[in-house]
C-alpha cells in the first residue's frame, strides 16, 4: 500500500516500524480533603522535581544544540514562580494535583496562545507538553520516554512533543512518521536539524501500519510505501545512497555566491512568511524575493494598525539590508480566513474577490498597510509587489493609491524610500500573455508559478481527484513563462520567480535556462539552488528551453530538464 | 513599599527577548516585585519575576505599566527595572 503525507523533513527512510503511544493522562477530579492538602502539596512538589531532573538531563546530553536551547526554554516555564504559587494555591482549596496543573497549565497556554507574536504563541505549546510531563510524573508513569528503542527504526505516532523527540537518540531513528503535526512546529526543527526524513499528516498511520514491519519513507514526494516488493526495496536504496550524497555536496554551496560558469551573478532570495523565522539565514541569501504579508491579519480578530505594521516591516527589512525584500501587499481572501473583515463565502474563491480586489474594496485597509511599508523602507531596501494583478488597469490603480498613500504620509511629515521599486505578481496569465505593455509600467516582476499553473491549465490545486493535471512542466506554463522572462528580459527590466517552482531543482534548470537571474525559495532548497546555479552548463539549458517550447507534453519537458542534472 | 510608573517605549513591547531581560533583572533582588497593566483590566497575577506574567501581559510600546516592590531592595530593585524600560532594551 501507499499512503500520502505532507514532508516535513527531506529524504528517504527504510527500516522497521516502531509505533509510540504516548501516554494520556486521565484527570480523575475527586478533590482532597483538608487534612491531605499538605500531602497533596508534596506531590506536586515531588512531582515538579522529577520533571526539572530530567529536563536538567537532557540539557546537560544536548549541550550547545538547538534541541538544547528548545529545553532551557522549558525550565525556564516550569520555574516560574506564577505557576507553581497558582497550582499550590489551587490545591490549598482542595483540588488534587493532576487537576491544578491541569488547570493551571491550559489556561496559561490558551492565553499565550492567543497573543499576536509567534514566539509567544510557540511557547503555548511548550506549557502543554510540561503539563503532560507533570501529570505523567505525578502518576508515577514514564510518560514520554523513547530512550528505550534500541535498534534503528522508523518511529510512527499521532503527534510528537519536544519531550519525546528530546528523549530519542537521533541514531536510533531513521524516520519519523506522525497522523497530525505542522511543518514548522519543534518536531519538524529537531528532524529538520538532524537530518532525519520526516512525513506528517499521515491519516491513521499508527492503526494501518504494524511493529517491526519494513516500509518505505520517501519524505520527498511525500509517500510511505508498506510490503514494498524488491523491486522497490533496490530502486529505493539505490535513491537513498544518491540522496545521501547529493546532500553532502550540496551543503558545501550554502556559502557561496552562485555565479553561472558564464560569470552572470544569480540572486538567490529567500520566501518568507512572518517577521520571526528565517531572519537568521540573512546571510545566506541575497535578500527576499517574496515577504508574504497574510501573517498580519490572520488569526486574529481585528486588523492590524500602521504602527505595528510598520514595526514588524522595518524589523525584517533592518535584517536583510542592505539586501533587498520583496514585500508582496496582503494576498488574502477566498480560502484564507481573516476574521476581522468577515468575507463572505464564495464557490470559486480561487477565482473570486481576493487580494489586490479584496484591497481595492477595502481601500483604507490597503492605505494603512501602504502607509506602513512606505515608512518602513527608509530602513533597508524595499521592493514593493502587488499579488494579483490582471491587467495594466489593476496596476495603475494600485498605483494610484500608492500614490494617495505618500500624499497622506506628505501631510503628516512623514518620509520614505524615494528609489522604492514597484512591481506586480505575475500569476494571472493575462498578465503574463500582456508582459509586453506591463514591463513598460513596472520596474520589475515576479513570478507566482503556482497560481499561474493552476489558472493557465484550469485546475484547483488542491483538488485531490484532478492533481493530475496540475504539472508545472506542461509546455503551456514553460512557453507562457518563456514569454515573460524573455520580454522582460530584453526590456532589461528585473524577472524573478517566488514559486514552487524558483525552489525546484528540475524546474530551475528550466528557468535559468529561460534567462532567470533571480530565484526565491524557502531556505531548504538553498544550497542545492546555488550548487545547480555554479554548475549548470547554462547553453544547453538555453538549447533545452527551445526544444522544451516545441514540446506537446509535460513529462518530454520534465526529462528533458531533468537530464542536464 | 516603594512605586513608579513607567512607559514601555521599545517598539516590539515587553515580548520574548526583552521580557526575559526583564525577569533575569527582577530575580536579582530580594524584594517581592510586582507589575501592573496602568490602565485596562487588571491581570491575575503580577510577579514580576514570572515570564509567564510579563508574556500574559503581552506589554505593547506606549503602555504605562506600574511598578512595585516589598522588601529590603525594593528601592534598588523598581529603580533598576524602570531604568531598563527606559533604556528600550537596547531597541531605540
Amino acid at each position: 500500500m501507499k499512503y500520502l503525507g505532507t514532508p516535513a523533513s527531506e529524504g528517504i527512510a527504510i527500516g522497521k516500524v516502531f509505533r509510540y503511544f504516548p501516554y494520556i493522562p486521565v484527570i480523575d477530579p475527586t478533590p482532597v480533603s483538608d487534612e491531605a492538602v499538605e500531602a497533596e502539596g508534596q506531590r506536586y512538589r515531588a512531582a515538579f522535581e522529577q520533571v526539572h531532573g530530567r529536563i536538567e538531563t537532557i540539557i546537560e546530553k544536548r549541550a550547545g544544540t538547538e534541541q538544547a536551547e528548545i529545553f532551557q526554554a522549558h525550565l525556564d516555564i516550569l520555574e516560574d514562580d506564577t505557576l507553581s504559587d497558582e497550582i499550590l494555591e489551587a490545591i490549598a482549596a482542595n483540588m488534587n494535583a493532576a487537576q491544578a496543573v491541569d488547570l493551571v497549565y491550559t489556561q496559561y497556554a490558551e492565553v499565550l496562545a492567543a497573543v499576536q507574536d509567534e514566539l509567544i504563541a510557540q511557547r503555548a505549546a511548550d506549557m502543554m507538553d510540561l503539563r503532560l510531563q507533570l501529570l505523567c510524573a505525578l502518576e508515577g508513569k514514564e510518560g514520554a520516554d523513547l530512550s528505550q528503542i534500541s535498534e534503528p527504526v522508523i518511529l510512527v505516532t499521532h503527534d510528537l512533543m519536544p519531550s519525546d523527540t528530546g528523549a530519542l537518540d537521533p541514531d536510533m531513528i531513521l524516520g519519523i512518521v506522525t497522523e497530525i503535526g505542522g511543518i514548522t512546529s519543534h518536531s519538524a526543527i529537531i528532524a529538520r536539524s538532524h537530518g532525519i526524513p520526516a512525513l506528517f499528516d499521515v491519516e491513521n498511520a499508527c492503526e494501518k501500519l504494524a511493529d517491526g514491519e519494513i516500509v518505505i519513507l520517501d519524505a520527498r514526494d511525500g509517500i510511505l510505501q508498506t510490503e514494498p516488493t524488491a523491486e522497490q526495496f533496490v530502486a529505493y536504496t539505490e535513491k537513498k545512497q544518491q540522496l545521501d550524497q547529493q546532500r553532502e555536496e550540496e551543503r558545501t554551496y550554502l556559502d557561496v555566491a552562485a555565479t553561472t560558469r558564464e560569470g552572470d551573478r544569480v540572486s538567490v532570495l529567500l520566501n518568507i512568511g512572518s517577521a520571526d523565522e528565517d531572519l537568521d539565514f540573512a546571510s545566506h541569501v541575497d535578500g527576499v524575493g517574496l515577504f508574504r504579508t497574510e501573517f498580519l491579519y490572520m488569526g486574529r480578530e481585528d486588523l492590524p494598525d500602521e504602527e505595528e505594521q510598520y514595526r514588524l516591516y522595518k524589523k525584517v527589512f533592518e535584517a536583510f539590508a542592505p539586501n533587498p525584500v520583496t514585500l508582496r501587499t496582503l494576498d488574502i481572501g477566498g480560502d484564507k480566513e481573516v476574521r476581522a473583515l468577515d468575507l463572505p463565502k464564495e464557490e470559486n474563491p480561487f477565482l473570486g474577490n481576493r487580494a489586490l480586489r479584496l484591497c481595492f474594496e477595502r481601500e483604507e485597509m490597503f492605505l494603512t498597510q501602504l502607509r506602513a511599508v512606505l515608512r518602513a523602507s527608509v530602513h533597508g531596501n524595499l521592493k514593493l509587489m502587488f499579488p494579483m494583478v490582471s491587467g495594466l488597469e489593476d496596476l495603475r490603480r494600485a498605483k494610484d493609491l500608492l500614490e494617495k498613500a505618500k500624499e497622506q504620509l506628505r501631510q503628516k511629515g512623514e518620509t520614505w524610500n524615494p528609489d522604492l521599486r514597484v512591481g506586480t505578481m505575475i500569476e494571472i496569465p493575462a498578465l503574463a500573455v500582456m508582459a509586453d505593455l506591463l514591463v513598460k509600467e513596472v520596474d520589475f516582476a515576479s513570478i507566482g508559478t503556482n497560481d499561474l499553473t493552476q489558472y493557465t491549465l484550469a485546475v484547483d490545486r488542491v483538488n485531490p481527484a484532478v492533481s493530475h493535471y496540475y504539472q508545472n512542466f506542461n509546455p503551456a506554463v514553460i512557453r507562457l513563462l518563456n514569454y515573460a522572462v524573455t520580454t522582460f528580459r530584453s526590456a532589461g527590466k528585473d524577472i524573478s520567480v517566488c514559486g514552487e517552482m524558483g525552489g525546484d531543482r528540475i524546474a530551475s534548470v528550466a528557468l535559468l535556462g529561460m534567462g532567470i537571474r533571480s530565484l526565491s525559495m524557502g531556505r531548504s532548497s538553498v544550497a542545492a539552488i546555488k550548487k545547480i546555479v555554479c554548475t549548470l552548463d547554462m547553453e544547453q539549458a538555453r538549447r533545452s528551453v527551445e526544444s522544451a517550447c516545441g514540446f506537446a507534453t509535460a513529462a518530454e519537458v520534465k526529462s528533458t530538464f531533468q537530464a542536464l542534472l | 513599599m516603594y512605586t513608579k510608573e513607567v512607559t514601555i517605549r521599545n517598539a516590539t513591547g515587553l515580548h520574548a527577548r526583552p521580557a526575559s531581560e526583564f525577569i533575569n533583572c527582577a530575580k536579582k533582588f530580594q524584594s517581592t516585585l510586582k507589575i501592573r497593566r496602568k490602565e485596562g483590566p487588571a491581570a491575575k497575577s503580577d510577579n514580576a519575576k514570572s515570564m509567564i506574567t510579563l508574556l500574559t501581559l503581552a506589554l505593547a510600546c506606549g503602555e504605562v505599566v506600574e511598578i512595585v516592590g516589598d522588601g529590603a531592595d525594593e528601592a534598588e530593585a523598581v529603580d533598576a527595572l524602570v531604568a531598563l524600560i527606559e533604556g528600550g532594551f537596547g531597541e531605540l
